[in-house]
């Protein structure tokens, strides 16, 4: 019999084909059915029609299809609910954090001033490496979509962070 | 609703089109920059917000597939010029000016960041659910954007100078964003789409907001109302010779798997 905890097990030992941490502790997998030996997986995308998701549904189709009992394994991508930082879990965050990637906190910036309510302002972001606040936004656009370049003043060195979406 | 009526569909998939040409036409302009923008950042950006407009492009030729069953690949690549929607600035050539090229994004940015807000309201639940997510990815792209206009209309004389002419430049082809494509009065009779407010007036004053800030300023006049350009499938030279770019490649073999 399939059951969810060994497939959950498995999507932990997938890895983000763009980040350090498993497609779980970055918060893509939304629901996983099972109907006697077919699995049906839902996948949030962290940016919309980033070029990793293939590789993610051929991974999750060939390492969940290994499972025993297992015969199909569909991979399903929605945007509703849309993929946040939030969603990443504590240990994704911490390991994240040990890559020099930090993830931005649920606080949202009530600024509204904008007619169209875009911040225009850069907010301080604390560094991975020393968690000073002296922190400047090098690039908004870093080595993937979903990540943005920083420089800390305190112990000099280069982060990135992933963008709040 | 989930499933569309039958005398909605063209209309929607032309809003469709009219969407993702767009953001087709002005990721493939912007790649333009790969490699050669003025500092690294700079271009590091430039191509990025190309992946993300081509990206977003893609998924809205998914979208039309699921009305008309159409190959997303052959409505982005197969079509001819006036089967196109976009409007005509996306095509613009910036001449390798990078306050044009600023400038170009600058308008784009805007209208397509409201565009997209007004969208995640619509009674046609698949496209709700994108534009609303789309538009989390479009407001980087607008803070960007706007920071470079305050960064260019702050720094010095010439600064200033080559971006007010910029955005003098572009100004009357951007209010050209606003051609309707065909349908469009019929989604909104129809109750799929609302216009909760003045989208001119909203945009005007977006933009406004950041030009102010960079000491600049912007002069725009609406379109007529039976104006037809680029979204009735009337294109220029600039568009032509984009498009011959982008078709380039897939012309070479139409069945090619990417």
């Amino acid at each position: 019999m399939v059951i969810e905890r060994d497939i959950l097990d498995i999507l932990e030992t997938i890895p983000d084909p763009e980040m350090p941490i498993s497609i779980l502790d970055l918060g893509l997998i939304e629901e996983i059915e099972i109907n006697d030996s077919s699995v049906h997986v839902t996948v949030l995308p962290t940016f919309v029609g980033c070029i990793a998701l293939p590789v993610i549904a051929d991974e999750i189709k060939l390492k969940v299809g290994e499972l025993e009992d297992v015969e199909t394994v569909e991979v399903q991508f929605i945007y509703d609910p849309p993929w946040s930082t939030d969603r990443i879990t504590t240990k994704g965050k911490t390991d994240l954090a040990t890559h020099g990637i930090t993830v931005p906190d649920g606080t949202t910036c009530g600024c509204t001033s904008h007619a169209i309510g875009v911040d225009l302002r850069i907010t301080a972001i604390a560094c991975p490496w020393c968690e000073s606040n002296e922190t400047t936004l090098t690039s908004p656009f870093g080595p993937t979509r979903c990540r943005s370049i920083h420089f800390c003043n305190s112990c000099r060195q280069p982060f990135e962070r992933m963008k709040k979406v | 609703m989930k499933e569309l009526a039958e005398h909605l569909q063209t209309p929607m998939i032309n809003l469709l089109l009219s969407i993702a040409d767009d953001k087709l036409f002005l990721g493939h302009r912007n790649s333009d920059w790969t490699g050669i923008a003025p500092i690294l950042e700079a271009d590091i950006a430039f191509s990025s917000l190309a992946q993300d407009d081509i990206a977003h492009a893609s998924v809205i030729y998914e979208l039309i597939n699921t009305i008309n069953g159409q190959d997303p690949d052959q409505i982005a690549f197969g079509r001819t010029a006036d089967e196109y929607l976009s409007a005509s600035i996306v095509s613009t050539s910036d001449s390798f000016n990078w306050a044009a090229a600023i400038a170009r994004q600058f308008f784009c940015n805007h209208f397509d960041y409201i565009r997209l807000q007004r969208l995640s309201t619509c009674e046609w639940e698949p496209l709700a659910s994108l534009a609303k997510r789309l538009t989390t990815e479009q407001a980087i792209h607008i803070e960007h954007v706007s920071s470079w206009v305050v960064h260019l209309g702050t720094g010095n004389e010439e600064s200033a100078s080559r971006m007010q002419e910029a955005l003098d430049v572009y100004a009357p082809l951007a209010v050209m964003l606003f051609e309707k494509p065909e349908g469009f009065d019929t989604l909104v009779d129809d109750g799929v789409l609302h216009q909760p407010d003045d989208f001119f007036a909203t945009w005007k004053q977006s933009l406004h907001d950041v030009v102010s800030s960079a000491g600049l300023t912007l002069h725009l006049d609406q379109i007529a109302s039976d104006f037809s350009g680029g979204r009735s499938g009337q294109h220029d030279e600039d568009f032509s010779s984009s498009l011959a770019e982008l078709h380039a490649v897939f012309n070479e073999d139409p069945a090619a798997k990417w």
